[in-house]
């Protein structure tokens, strides 16, 4: 009869793991690769992060991934693909579609987008095997579309960002919980919603970064990692390349909780760093721990001349950062005139009195304080 | 961790260590388990080591994981210790105690990643032409026509038929060699050897009220004891089972050829048409076609969902859709199914009350009577329980998500076993009486150790006397209290 007791409970959860998504953010630029081609050509590092994306893949038939370059002058779409070359690709491969282009994102997985892939060979499960042509298609002719003649060399990271975010905000709606209860007499009302709710999809962004962060880039890059902050999604960074060092990557992978490492001293380590330190996802992270840095580089750009500067100076009002004081004192961002204090006049110089060394009973002497003028002795 | 993957599990936990190895040299083997069989943390350590040149120490290990999931820690090993994934390297001289993964497993996962390889464990397309309408829904509709009439054979047996549709609607049943099936995994049974009337046994009842992808694998697990009995049928359970996971990594709605297939595979193919699992064309036994029952194999719960959805979506326009997930459960009792199947109605009139029928919308409520009236015939409460939380329909799954309550109204839950509680009024368990002890102290000891090792049933302290289910933990530890003082 102990058996029977109120206190006892049984719940009937719903279980099953909830889908992840994973964002890749991969550093295309030409230079940063060249600089980095004795360690780890370009080639071997796409095939690390296609076994690495399988590996994501294989979690689970909801796991998705989403694939993005971010060029010297663009953010590309390498999966899904983007309508456009969806359709061209289509026709070249058979053309056994019927020519709808949705972006085979959210469900393409069911078999949709494999089709078109279509050299599958018994080898390969036929997801991975279609991922795999479309990014390298979409990289060949993302190469092949690239001129010579001008290349910059840091990297579009924020437009990376901010399309990473769109494609992820748009994927979670179709997890989202319906807005309004069903049962009217007990409506589930906005505000309790989001105090409680448990996330349907974990989202992440993990940027593999090869080249400096653009200083021009800077307020885009942080308007991006502060909506990825808002929106709890963690943006992981790898930092391969030893001569570069993506500040505002690793500030936002701080900001937002992710994690950052930098395997710049073994770039072909490539895929151990991958598999340990950036395959855990959400889930997984709340049991392990998570690989830490131990100094951030926090140095921000000046809105004024788009440096990265140590110290400088700080609008009151709006909080923007100056690398010097702005024309007429007044600043750029949002016009307020700004009271400089006594800041940038010459400083009088003060003859020093030469004084009479006094000894008073009782004092040994004054201390030195560093101060131009003396405690007034009595006299 | 669902139910069909538990049984799945207790199955591969029986397995030797060598039949491991060889079902691990298949990639898609390999793959399907992993993705399939293990807990979330499990997968996570796989993939950390999968690459690791070196094995990876225990030490390191304490260090990755955080103590406070130390219990998910020890239950992730485990489970992969009794898969044979990891092995453990004893401490030795020079080296601290260690973990790697099988070389088996290893080699087949980094193939089934990476690609490349001969070993075609992913299917072999066919080339052949294939007819226009050999399609998606094509396929769903015929893998679902055959399961049904599984499930209707089952659900008939029972005796309660509802309405004159079932009859008219299962003429021709599943074929003799499933029949044969089902009554040899007693899920039905014969009243007697010679009747053709059957009638459904608690197994069969806890297989109705299972989720369809939890049914296909019970009926396969059937199949591959069955033929691991039938040593001489020329069956090899291992090379089946690996089949099977090799089906599940296929593409539906692609053929694939027969010609790539062993002996011993293309003679299982029979068996699996009569499954619905594969389709062959009647004309063209070159090529067969994966359904979604087969492709779906190991998926993870929360895609089946979607799977039904894209089931439910095949089927538009057939009027006797099943629709899967359909059920809405309110704490006032009353239950709402969107359903016109008549297989699945049949399922719910064994523990419900139906009160109204319309067009695509059966309603009706739980009441004591009707959970007795199914305890009566042997469904127990989880599985009824169970049933309704496979079966709920996704509004519920959303509304419990953003809420972060149970799926189910406890109320209900709660109930629903009370009421089965009802009908015990008296459970017997077997064992033994402690009693007429020499001192206070004694009895104290000696039921604070029974009571530790999770053997004592009853106590009564002012008469000295306790119940213990089992005794020879016991007897040891009076027989060791007797020598310290006697």
């Amino acid at each position: 009869m102990n058996n029977i007791d109120a206190s006892a409970h049984y719940e009937v959860e719903a279980t099953g793991q909830t889908p992840s998504l994973l964002t890749l953010i991969i550093d295309t630029n030409p230079r940063a690769w060249a600089a980095l081609d004795g360690s780890l050509p370009f080639s071997k590092a796409v095939a690390n992060i296609l076994v690495f994306v399988n590996a994501h893949l294989a979690f689970g038939n909801d796991n998705q991934v989403a694939i993005l370059a971010a060029h010297s002058n663009r953010a590309v779409w390498l999966y899904p693909p983007p309508p456009g070359r969806h359709a061209r690709h289509g026709s070249s491969s058979g053309g056994d579609r019927d020519g709808d282009v949705e972006m085979a994102g959210a469900n393409g997985q069911n078999g949709d987008s494999a089709r078109q892939g279509a050299a599958s060979s018994a080898n390969k499960y036929p997801q991975f095997a279609s991922i795999e042509a479309s990014i390298v298609s979409s990289l060949r002719s993302l190469v092949s579309e690239t001129a010579a003649s001008s290349l910059p060399a840091t990297t579009l990271v924020a437009g990376a960002l901010t399309t990473a975010l769109a494609y992820i905000h748009k994927t979670s709606l179709a997890y989202a919980p319906p807005k309004q209860s069903s049962d009217p007499a007990n409506p589930t009302t906005a505000a309790t919603v989001t105090a409680t709710q448990t996330p349907t999809l974990h989202a992440r962004i993990l940027a593999i970064s090869v080249s400096d962060s653009e200083p021009a880039q800077y307020i885009a890059t942080m308007n991006a990692v502060f909506a990825a902050s808002h929106a709890r999604i963690p943006i992981d960074t790898l930092s391969l390349s030893p001569h570069a060092s993506p500040t505002f990557l690793q500030q936002a992978a701080f900001i937002t909780g992710g994690a950052y490492l930098s395997c710049a001293a073994n770039p072909s380590g490539l895929l151990s760093y991958l598999m340990f330190g950036f395959l855990p996802d959400a889930e997984a992270r709340t049991h392990l721990v998570t690989p830490s840095q131990d100094s951030i580089d926090f140095r921000a750009a000046c809105f004024c001349h788009r440096k990265v500067i140590d110290t400088g100076f700080v609008c009151s009002i709006c909080l923007s950062i100056f690398c010097e004081v702005p024309e007429g004192s007044e600043c750029l961002t949002c016009g307020t005139k700004l009271a400089l204090g006594k800041y940038g006049a010459k400083p009088v110089v003060v003859v020093r009195k030469k004084k009479k060394k006094k000894r008073i009973n009782g004092l040994t002497g004054r201390e030195e304080t560093g101060s131009a003028t003396g405690t007034p002795a009595p006299t | 961790m669902s139910v069909n993957s538990l049984q799945l599990s207790e199955y591969l936990e029986n397995m030797s260590g060598m039949t491991f190895r060889r079902l691990y040299q298949q990639p898609s083997a390999a793959f399907a388990v992993f993705r399939r069989m293990l807990p979330h943390l499990a997968k996570t350590l796989v993939m950390a080591i999968l690459y690791m040149p070196t094995p990876f120490l225990y030490s390191d290990l304490d260090v990755w994981v955080k103590p406070a999931a130390k219990r998910q820690k020890d239950q992730a090993l485990s489970i992969l210790r009794a898969l044979h994934i990891i092995t453990s390297i004893p401490a030795s001289k020079d080296a601290q105690p260690a973990m790697a993964l099988t070389t088996n497993f290893k080699n087949s996962l980094r193939l089934a990643l990476e690609g490349g390889g001969d070993h075609n464990s992913f299917g072999v397309p066919s080339n052949m032409p294939v007819s226009e309408d050999l399609d998606i829904p094509f396929l769903d509709k015929y893998a679902r026509k055959k399961w049904d009439d599984i499930l209707h054979f089952v659900v008939n047996s029972v005796g309660i038929t509802d309405g004159s549709r079932m009859s008219g609607e299962t003429s021709n049943g599943p074929k003799g060699s499933v029949k044969e099936l089902l009554i040899g995994g007693r899920l039905v049974e014969r009243k007697s050897p010679t009747s053709p009337t059957i009638h459904i046994t608690q197994a069969g009842f806890t297989f109705l009220l299972q989720e369809a992808n939890a049914q296909v694998w019970t009926l396969l697990l059937l199949w591959l004891e069955a033929a691991e009995a039938n040593a001489n049928a020329g069956m090899d359970h291992v090379d089946m089972l690996s089949f099977l996971f090799l089906l599940a990594s296929l593409e539906l709605g692609r053929s694939y050829s027969t010609d790539a297939l062993t002996e011993s595979r293309r003679n299982m193919l029979p068996s699996l048409v009569d499954f619905g699992l594969v389709y062959i064309p009647a004309h063209d036994h070159k090529q067969f076609f994966p359904t979604r029952l087969a492709t779906t194999l190991t998926s993870s719960e929360s895609s089946l969902r979607s799977v039904s959805a894209g089931f439910t979506a095949a089927s538009e326009g057939v009027a006797d859709a099943q629709d899967k997930n359909a059920i809405i459960l309110e704490t006032n009792f009353r239950i709402y199914a969107y359903t016109s199947s008549p297989l699945q109605i049949a399922v719910l009139a064994l523990f419900c009350e139906l009160k109204m029928r319309f067009r695509e919308l059966v309603s009706g409520r739980l009441t004591r009577a009707s959970i007795r009236r199914a305890v009566d015939m042997g469904i127990t409460s989880d599985q009824i329980i169970s049933y309704l939380a496979t079966h709920a329909h996704e509004q519920m799954h959303r509304v419990a998500a953003a809420t972060k309550k149970p799926l189910l109204p406890p109320v209900i839950v709660d109930q629903i076993r009370l009421w089965q509680l009802d009908t015990e009024r008296m459970t017997a368990t077997p064992g033994f009486l402690f009693m007429e002890f020499d001192s206070v102290k004694e009895y104290d000891q000696v039921k604070r150790f029974a009571e530790d090792v999770g053997v004592l049933k009853w106590s009564d302290d002012r008469k000295g006397m306790f119940f213990a289910n089992k005794v020879e933990q016991i007897k040891d530890f009076m027989k060791n209290r007797r020598k310290e003082n006697p």
